[in-house]
């Protein structure tokens, strides 16, 4: 009775607080620091082409002007903003400060050729235009307008801004949009990133599955050109070659604000009468034929059907399961994952050993920011080099900061799971805050690239301490409000306590690690048993728990947060002086885009937010790694033991398990 | 449910014999299986092998607290037109970690499957035959995991012609 109590208490609280919605569209909570669209300065430009031979991303093309006193070449950069992906190579490596970041992230079109920016264009600051909305043409064209339904597909890593939306930080019901499971109930269809062979099957099946008429969103570069997957034997490169696409946004994530502005323009061109482009789906010859499934029939006499979970399932990520079921129970779970499958290791193969550190966070997007620390840490090691202290620290905060988003990200998961969306909006609402942090600190809310080989790129600026302080004290005062609703919730308690059992001899034999071996009982943290980094300096108090059920899984996650704030607290209150970065290595050779890495191989774990993390390089000298082997912890947890663990569930707690053990598909397909 | 103290002593700390154990295990290794080429790098131990070490010894250390198979890796190396195989493993009790690799010859790329000795160890030979066309003798899950209907060579060798492949199969249309 206290804990109902209790809990009515925190909303009521919560109801009459300061709202956590961020008004829109103007005062954009954007940071200085954004790494948005660039600016260029034609009169400082020297025409040397770094720009352009250093992006990984072929986005920049040397395009001829008039030359000049200063620019003897007369070459200048063209952008195309179809394949950037805001890495700042360029402009760390531009000799003269001619290109240079603006904080602007609005970039979108309905015509993809229009992203490709001249000299000229780049030369004139950007602003946020809102265009005159059409008239509205009758009742039918004004109700579409404002009840968009959206269908969830999350292909690929661009949707992770498409969650702020779904929490209260910016909370798309404002609009009328609501997100659905079932494409014969949906108007568009957001896709959410990359696209693969295997999931442009299902995309098209999904978007023939839409009843009339419907529109389809675009997020990030790779629908468009392929982005930064441009060489990827397994990435498609246009998907208006299969599907018609209505509004496209680029970036690599876009930010939240221009997926509002694409909303905003969509609902005006609605209201004004457009119904969409024309229906039409491309299977390539058949190539792109979705394969058959075999159901069972129902008067088999068989008392087991089979069910297929995920891959376009609200609560699967793309990530797809065949189930067989008895009645509603699971008796054998065979995964089929690859939908995210990029190919990662052979495109590093193909890219300098600086140039992958913008590549390898996005392996997981959901905690990039361990990818970076662990992939620095093997190339330091091969090259031997120390990175300074102060580059060491800045490296835990941020990789910290990042457990932290990634751990909230999973509560409001297990929330959306247990069909509990309060929870979800809540923490994800409270996730946008800690974004907004990492942005002030490294430049970009999700993929940082804030380390470099060598340690970090830039150091913090002087208001961080305070901006950071702040984050901590406000996280700590929400933790209580987690446990109110949350963790002492009995309906919660129910759904999750005794679901999905590890004991420690099966989580150990499956290779289970991170928080899900933790909340077996097992003391193992890589941030103690091999320190790295400043982990040794600043010391890390293990969490665990026993019971090993759903429910100490998630508990353990919550634990974490706090251990996590106590250390970005110890780490800024000991944050020594001096340099941020190396800039020699070992051999006394300058650390540049083109460095070559002695012959060797390493080993390099790390502590990511689901587990142990580990990178294995060969150099054979040159200046791209022979070969790279990603460990991602989510391997072992969720193609092994996942399955063996639905042995017996529910089948409405299938999600619960799944998530209390932290998916990422992106992880362990690479 | 077993008594957490019982598989790990409390306040287990791996830092405290980050020096000793792994040189002691080496030397007991090297006594049983007459190796003489481990290499240690603080609390790795690696080494290179023939094909019946590579399982005998996969053996051993599992019955020795190596419970933990992290992975299951290859590299392709055409200048001496072999394949690197190792496995990774990793000594939970006293914090080891152990990688044994194995070249076979790229002709014939064959070995021994570890999936009885591990049971997280057949997904990971799965996906090894899947992007290198590595074929593991025991594994009885060798089929396509991450890719649909994929024709070509694997993709992760290194003779697989990746550029072709891509500018062939993705931009054939723009280019004309």
């Amino acid at each position: 009775m206290s804990q109902i109590l209790k809990a009515i208490k925190t909303i009521l609280g919560l109801a009459a607080s300061k709202p956590m919605t961020f008004s829109f569209p103007p005062d954009m909570p954007l940071t200085e620091l954004h790494r948005g669209r660039q600016f260029y300065k034609p009169e400082l430009c020297k025409g040397c082409k770094i720009c352009s031979m250093v992006c990984p991303n072929n986005a920049i093309l040397m395009v001829e002007r008039e030359k000049s006193e200063e620019n003897k070449t007369g070459l200048q950069p063209q952008i195309d903003f179809r394949k950037c992906c805001f890495c700042g190579l360029c402009v760390d490596n531009c000799p003269t400060g001619a290109l240079s970041f603006t904080n602007f992230p609005i970039l979108l079109t309905m015509k993809p050729e229009t992203l490709n920016y001249t000299p000229e264009m780049l030369a004139i600051p950007p602003t946020l235009e809102h265009p005159e909305p059409p008239k509205i043409k009758n009742a039918v064209s004004w109700a579409r307008s404002r009840s968009i339904w959206i269908i969830n597909y999350m292909t690929g890593c661009c949707f992770i801004e498409a969650v702020p939306w779904v929490a209260s930080s910016f909370d798309m019901e404002r609009f009328g949009l609501i997100a659905v499971g079932s494409p014969r109930h949906a108007d568009a269809m957001i896709v959410g990133g990359y696209v693969t062979p295997k999931t442009l099957k299902r995309i098209i099946r999904i978007y023939s599955l839409i009843p009339q008429p419907k529109w389809v969103i675009s997020l990030g570069n790779c629908p468009m050109t392929g982005g930064t997957y441009w060489d990827s034997y397994n990435t498609i490169k246009d998907i208006s070659k299969y599907i018609p696409v209505d509004i496209w946004i680029a970036g690599c994530p876009p930010r939240p604000e221009p997926i509002g502005v694409a909303v905003v323009h969509a609902i005006q061109a609605i209201q004004g009468g457009y119904n969409g482009k024309e229906e039409k789906t491309n299977t390539d010859a058949g190539k792109m034929k979705l394969p058959t499934y075999t159901l069972l029939e129902a008067d088999s006499g068989q008392a087991q059907i089979d069910l297929v979970f995920g891959s376009q399932h609200s609560a699967s990520g793309n990530f797809n399961m065949s189930l067989t079921l008895d009645g509603e129970v699971v008796v054998d779970a065979t995964p089929n994952p690859g939908y995210l499958h990029r190919g990662f290791e052979k495109l590093m193969e193909y890219r300098t050993w600086i140039q992958n550190i913008m590549l390898v966070p996005r392996i997981c997007v959901l905690d990039g920011a361990s990818y970076e620390l662990a992939y620095s840490g093997v190339s330091e090691k091969l090259a031997s080099i120390e990175v300074p202290l102060r580059g060491q620290y800045l490296r835990v905060i941020q990789a910290e900061l990042s457990r932290i988003q990634s751990h909230q990200m999973n509560l409001g998961f297990g929330g959306a799971a247990t069909g509990f969306d309060t929870n979800e909006r809540i923490i994800w609402g409270d996730r946008d805050q800690v974004l907004l942090l990492l942005e002030e600190l490294t430049g970009a809310r999700i993929y940082h690239i804030f380390n470099t080989i060598g340690g970090v790129r830039r150091d913090i600026q002087p208001d961080f301490h305070t901006k950071a302080n702040q984050l901590i004290s406000y996280l700590r005062k929400r933790l209580q409000i987690y446990d109110d609703l949350f963790f002492h919730n009995k309906t919660f308690i129910d759904r999750t306590q005794g679901l999905g059992v590890l004991t420690q001899e099966t989580a150990i034999a499956n290779d289970v690690t991170g928080p899900n071996l933790r909340a077996t009982g097992v003391n193992f943290d890589i941030r103690t048993a091999t320190p790295y980094e400043a982990y040794k300096d600043i010391g890390v108090k293990v969490v665990t728990a026993t019971k090993g059920d759903a429910y100490h899984r998630f508990l353990c996650r919550r634990q974490e947060i706090e251990e996590s704030l106590n250390i970005i607290e110890r780490a800024l209150d000991k944050l020594p002086s001096g340099p941020v970065c190396a800039t020699r290595t070992a051999e006394d050779k300058k650390i540049t885009w083109r460095l070559k890495i002695p012959q060797g191989e390493a080993f390099h774990v790390v502590e990511a937010g689901r587990g142990e993390l580990c990178f294995h390089a060969i150099s054979t000298g040159e200046n791209v790694p022979y070969r790279v082997k990603v460990r991602g912890p989510t391997f072992g947890t969720i193609l092994v033991m996942f399955p063996k663990l639905l042995h017996g569930v529910k089948i409405a707690d299938v999600p619960v398990v799944y998530w209390s053990l932290d998916q990422c598909p992106a992880d362990h397909d690479r | 449910m077993p008594n957490p103290q019982n598989i790990l002593p409390t306040g287990y700390n791996a830092m405290n014999n980050e020096e000793s154990e792994p040189l002691s295990f080496s030397t007991t290794l090297k006594s049983q299986f007459a190796l003489n080429n481990i290499r240690i790098q603080s609390n790795l131990l690696s080494l290179t092998t023939d094909t019946t070490t590579y399982v005998n010894l996969a053996r051993y250390l599992k019955e020795h607290d190596f419970d933990r198979c992290l992975t299951i890796s290859a590299t392709d190396w055409l200048d001496t037109n072999e394949f690197e195989i190792y496995y990774l493993v990793h000594n939970l009790k006293n914090n080891i970690y152990m990688k044994v690799a194995v070249r076979i010859p790229r002709k014939k790329p064959e070995l021994t499957s570890l999936s009885t000795v591990w049971e997280s160890a057949a997904m990971h030979e799965r996906e090894m035959w899947e992007l290198f066309g590595i074929t593991f003798v025991g594994n009885l899950m060798l089929k396509p995991l991450f890719l649909e209907d994929w024709t070509n060579l694997p993709p992760l060798r290194k003779d697989f012609n990746w550029r072709d492949y891509v500018a062939q199969e993705y931009y054939k249309t723009e280019e004309g």
